[in-house]
Formats: C-alpha cells, sequence, structure tokens
C-alpha cells in the first residue's frame, strides 16, 4: 500500500525474522525455553499451542515488550537488542496485541498512529492523521462510523479490525498477530484473513497466533506448535493435518528438538 | 469493496461522517462543561442579586485575580491528572518556588536570576517527585505527599517559620502590575491558559500524554516513552508551579513558607476534578479547569461581598464535587460499558 518499498529486501537469504535459542522465565515460570523460529518475508506463519504455552511471551518477546533472558533475534540479517517497543517498531517489526493495547477514551485516528504521531512544526497533524485513517480504512474494507469516533464506543470486533489496520499502517517487515479473530464473528474472521493475506502478499513476514484451527489452515503457511514453552513441531500446511497439529499440541507426540 | 460500500456509504458520506463524530463528541464534552458554566452563573446572579456589587467591573477582576495563580497551578495539575498521575506536592512547591527566589534576591542576586533559578529548583523537585514514581514504583500520591511534606518541611526550618520580605519594586511590580486595568496575574493566567490548552490538545507531548493516561500499557507497548513522559510532566508541574508562588509572592511583597499548602493543593485538585477532569487519567481539559477555578474564585468572592462567611463555600464545594464525579461516572458508563 503506501509502504511497498519494504517488500523483499536484496538479502533475501537472511531476510524475515529468526530466532534462536530464545529462553525467558518469570521466577520460577519457565514460560519459554530454548526457542528456534524463523519467518521469511511474504510468509504467514501460525503459532499455536494450549492456554499458558508461551504464546504471547513469545509475541512480547519479539515486540520489545520482555526482554529475553538468553538468544538472538535477527530481522532481516541485522541482530537486534530490543530493549523497548519503540526499538521494535524502529526494527520494522509491528504488533497486534491481544489485549488489542488501544486507548479507550481517544478516537480512531489517534489510535492508529500511537507511537508514530505525524507532526507538522511543532503540532500533530490531526488533520493528515484523520485522512491517512480513512483513506486506511477504505482501502482495507473496513467500516467505521467515523475516525473521531472514540475506540471504547466500537464494537469488540470493530476493535479488532481497528487493532489490525494499525499493524498494517505501520509498513513494517515483520508484523505480530496475537489471537486476531478472539472475538470476531464469520464475515469479521474472513476480512481479517484477507487482511493477513494482503500483508503477505506485500512482502511482510507475518507471525499469527491463533486457537482457531480452521482459521490457521486457512491462511498460513506453516505452523510452529508450543508446548510448555518449548517448540513441540514445525510443519507445513501442506503437509499436515488438524489431528497431527493436535497431537502436537497436546503432547501425545513430540519432535526431537 | 462495494458491499462495503453499501454498509458505509461513499466515501464521501464517510468522511462527512467523520465530521459528524467529530461533532457529536465536541457536543458531549461541551455539555459536561456547559453544566458546569451554567452552575456558576446561576451562582454569579444569585450574588449579583443579593448585592450588585458583584458584577462590577472592578469586582469582576478582583475575582479573576483572585483565581489567576490557582489556574496557573491548575494548567500543569491538569496535565498530570490527564496522564494518569497526581502531584500532591505542589501546595509545598507553592511557597518553595517564593522561598527559593526570596532568599536569593535577599543574598543579593539579581531577581531576573533568582526567578530562573527558583524555577529551576522547583522542576527539580518535580523531577525527584517523577523519578520517585517511575523508577522506585512509588505510587503518585505517596512520593508527592512525601514531597509535600519534605520540600514544606526544608522551607519552614530554613526560615525558622517566618516570612522573608525587603525585595525590589522592579521584582514586586511582576506580580502588582496592570496592563490597560487589567492586573499582570489575569494577563499570566491567560497566556498559560492558551498555552497549555494548544500543549494539551495539538502538540506531541499533549497527544502522549493522553494516551499514557488514558491506557499505559497501550502507550508503552506502541513505543511511546512513558517514563521519560512522566518526568517532564512532573518537572514541568514542579517548575510551574514554583513560578506561580513567585507571582503571589511578588503580589504580596512577601515570601512565605506558608503560602499555598494544603489549601492549595485540595482547591487545585478539586477545581481540575470538577471542571471534568478524569482521576483515572486520559481525559480532561484546560478550559473545564478554568471553569472549574473560576467556580472557586466566584463562590469565595460573592460570599465576601454577601457579608458571609467564606467558609461556607467549602459546603457547597463539596456537594458539586461529588456531583460533577457521580455525572462524570454515569456519562462514561452510559458511553463505554454499554458497548463492552
Ligand atoms: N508477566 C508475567 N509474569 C509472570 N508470569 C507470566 C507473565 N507472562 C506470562 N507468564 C506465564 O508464562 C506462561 C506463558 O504465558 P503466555 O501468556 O505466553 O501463554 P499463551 O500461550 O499466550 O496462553 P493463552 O493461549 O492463554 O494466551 C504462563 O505460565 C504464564 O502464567
Ligand atoms: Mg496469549
Amino acid at each position: 500500500m503506501t509502504n511497498a518499498s519494504h517488500a523483499l529486501p536484496a538479502h533475501a537469504r537472511t531476510a524475515g525474522l529468526h530466532l534462536k535459542d530464545i529462553s525467558k522465565s518469570f521466577g520460577q515460570v519457565h514460560a519459554l525455553s530454548h526457542v528456534n523460529l524463523s519467518v521469511e518475508p511474504g510468509e504467514i506463519l501460525a503459532i499455536v499451542g494450549d492456554n499458558g504455552a508461551g504464546k504471547s511471551t513469545l509475541i512480547k518477546v519479539i515486540s520489545g515488550v520482555h526482554h529475553p533472558d538468553s538468544g538472538t533475534i535477527s530481522v532481516d540479517g541485522v541482530e537486534r537488542h530490543l530493549r523497548s517497543p519503540a526499538d521494535a517498531r524502529n526494527a520494522g517489526i509491528a504488533t497486534v496485541f491481544q489485549d488489542l493495547a488501544l486507548v479507550e477514551c481517544l478516537d480512531v485516528a489517534t489510535n492508529m498512529f500511537i507511537g508514530q504521531l505525524p507532526t507538522r512544526g511543532p503540532f500533530v497533524d490531526k488533520r493528515r492523521m484523520e485522512a491517512d485513517t480513512r483513506h486506511l480504512l477504505d482501502d482495507l474494507g473496513v467500516t467505521v462510523k467515523s475516525v473521531r469516533t472514540p475506540i471504547g464506543m466500537l464494537s469488540g470486533g470493530q476493535r479488532q479490525i481497528v487493532a489490525i489496520a494499525r499493524g498494517m499502517r505501520a509498513g513494517a517487515s515483520v508484523v505480530l498477530l496475537d489471537e486476531p479473530t478472539a472475538a470476531l464473528g464469520v464475515r469479521e474472521t474472513a476480512h481479517a484473513a484477507d487482511l493477513i493475506r494482503s500483508l503477505r502478499s506485500r512482502g511482510a513476514a507475518v507471525i499469527c497466533v491463533s486457537h482457531d484451527m480452521g482459521f490457521v489452515f486457512e491462511v498460513a503457511d506453516r505452523i510452529h506448535v508450543m508446548r510448555l514453552g518449548q517448540t513441540a513441531g514445525v510443519r507445513k500446511v501442506s503437509e499436515t493435518n488438524k489431528s497431527d497439529i493436535i497431537s502436537l499440541i497436546t503432547g501425545v507426540r513430540r519432535d526431537d528438538h | 469493496m462495494t458491499i462495503e460500500n453499501k454498509l458505509a456509504g461513499t466515501p464521501a458520506a464517510r468522511a462527512a461522517r467523520d465530521e459528524d463524530g467529530g461533532k457529536w463528541r465536541a457536543i458531549l464534552s461541551a455539555g459536561q462543561q456547559a453544566g458546569l458554566a451554567l452552575v456558576v452563573i446561576i451562582v454569579a446572579i444569585v450574588f449579583q442579586t443579593l448585592n450588585p456589587v458583584f458584577l462590577s467591573q472592578g469586582n469582576i477582576i478582583e475575582i479573576l485575580r483572585s483565581g489567576a495563580l490557582y489556574f496557573i497551578v491548575a494548567c500543569t495539575s491538569t496535565m498530570i491528572l490527564v496522564g494518569g498521575g497526581l502531584d500532591f506536592s505542589i501546595g509545598a512547591l507553592y511557597a518553595f518556588g517564593g522561598i527559593v527566589a526570596g532568599a536569593l534576591i535577599l543574598a543579593g542576586v539579581p531577581w531576573p536570576l533568582a526567578i530562573i533559578l527558583a524555577v529551576a529548583a522547583g522542576a527539580v523537585l518535580g523531577a525527584i517527585n517523577g523519578a520517585v514514581i517511575v523508577y522506585l514504583k512509588v505510587p503518585p500520591l505517596i512520593a508527592t505527599l512525601g514531597m509535600f511534606f519534605a520540600a514544606g518541611g526544608a522551607i519552614t526550618v530554613y526560615t525558622g517559620g517566618t516570612n522573608l520580605f525587603g525585595f525590589p519594586d522592579a521584582f514586586n511590580a511582576i506580580g502588582q502590575g496592570k496592563l490597560f486595568g487589567v492586573p499582570y496575574l489575569v494577563c499570566y493566567a491567560v497566556i498559560f491558559g492558551i498555552v497549555f490548552h494548544i500543549l494539551l490538545e495539538h502538540t506531541r507531548f499533549g497527544y502522549e500524554t493522553r494516551i499514557t493516561g488514558g491506557n499505559r500499557a497501550a502507550a508503552l507497548a506502541n513505543g511511546v516513552r512513558v517514563n521519560a513522559l512522566d518526568l517532564k510532566l512532573y518537572a514541568l508541574s514542579g517548575g510551574v508551579t514554583a513560578l506561580a508562588g513567585i507571582f503571589f509572592m511578588a503580589r504580596t511583597s512577601t515570601a512565605s513558607p506558608s503560602a499555598g499548602s494544603s489549601s492549595l493543593t485540595f482547591q487545585v485538585l478539586t477545581a481540575i476534578i470538577i471542571g471534568g477532569t478524569s482521576l483515572f487519567g486520559g481525559t480532561g481539559t484546560i478550559g473545564g479547569t478554568a471553569l472549574g477555578v473560576l467556580l472557586f474564585a466566584v463562590l469565595n468572592n460573592g460570599l465576601a461581598v454577601v457579608n458571609v462567611n467564606p467558609l461556607y463555600q467549602n459546603i457547597f464545594i463539596g456537594v458539586i464535587l461529588v456531583a460533577a464525579v457521580a455525572w462524570d461516572q454515569a456519562q462514561r458508563s452510559r458511553r463505554f460499558k454499554a458497548r463492552r
């Protein structure tokens, strides 16, 4: 869309996102241990796993909210030390959080630009913010009555779509989505799938956490299964089926890693 | 896309609705402030009926002058509340500014420099508030209450509880002069009001303040540097509050360690909340704060003008405060919770 130049960097071999040996503990809880993960540009990687498997923690490590105890993260071939969400954003990583991270008392347009407010001289360029937001929402076919509506007045599904649209707006090379379809109806879920596919066709490396197997098999190229903070297995969608994935999730099967 | 157009209308229609959405929001928040403005007007009419001196030009100017300094303090405290914080130390920092400037002037420092140094000292104490809150994770109420006692105690010890005076006339003039019949203090208040309104509504600093106060986790997750923002907000509060204290000292030609104190803290915070700023952060306007401060000034002056003990105002203020917050809560649940 606005940032087509982000598509497919030249050094395509190391392009995308690569995690090596990432571990993260909260006190006694080993939320992540020795996780390896790769996503290429133009690929959608689904992360699945039971509640508490470490999916959100993994997303938060990649988005700079949590700092891994050990391991490395590289984006487009450059190793990154993400000390804050601002660092992650500067590294080209955009995130749609599970808890959405929207500000209810502020309007849709402002929420689209949190962390990257456009300015004109000393002032925030409100007109541009509203016009860009309206443009993007129209492009995406998102129906929000007014970009000046406070987020708190939208339905759960509308909020989710706005949050996804925000992730797309950034023009990032890596986009993380944590449970993007959790509160969505059938029609909105299909819409979210379209949005995520359009991210892929723009050349973004997309990671999508989801519990919805139908959705995962519909949009993802590969599936990364987490169990108890570890990688239980990684499968190409074309080479697996739901029962295989479910046995990895529940621990009936386990690949050696 | 055509289905979307049917559901949502043409792009032109949608852009028109963007305007509408803004209008409705403006009307809603204006409604909140219109209620307060109405209260101020009714109170003024009552006083005017009881004593026609009340709305004379001289008395109107006196009302504005009496509210001017509290309003300046209230501007920066509004920013802090909107940002999700609270500054209880303002009552002490107000006196602190005066005492530091006064002591420096009496020690021979040229008064313009003394003002700058005292404002900087206030900003440093404010930044300490911010640092204690951000880095030591002490809740704002406790951190700034600690500063209230520490700073208040320090100036009382330093002065032995007595006032400082004997400042140059040129200095005292900054608190006593008039421009075309309007006291400088009122002019300062207008300037601060406009600057803080622009700061809060139109600058990146103001947007990030509202974002952080509205949802700190979201602000952080999206790359707003919330800790740096807090430090700036509290430092700003310390500096501006010290400056207001210096204006007060110039007006009275006296630096008093007991200027401001807890009554300033309570009145300023109450005026801000009556003016529609949320205690929970995220929303609030300088215009609302101006009305809240005006209500205090009108009551204070009016009760004196009609020969009633001004302490009666506390009863009225107490009722208004609770009513304003109850109204705000009702509004909030109607607008937001119903959609959850
Ligand atoms: N900030 C934290 N402090 C302490 N423990 C945490 C924290 N965040 C996550 N955990 C723990 O880490 C583990 C993994 O949690 P995480 O939220 O990553 O799971 P998840 O796979 O996203 O689960 P869900 O499907 O419910 O969203 C859990 O045991 C959780 O309790
Ligand atoms: Mg989760």
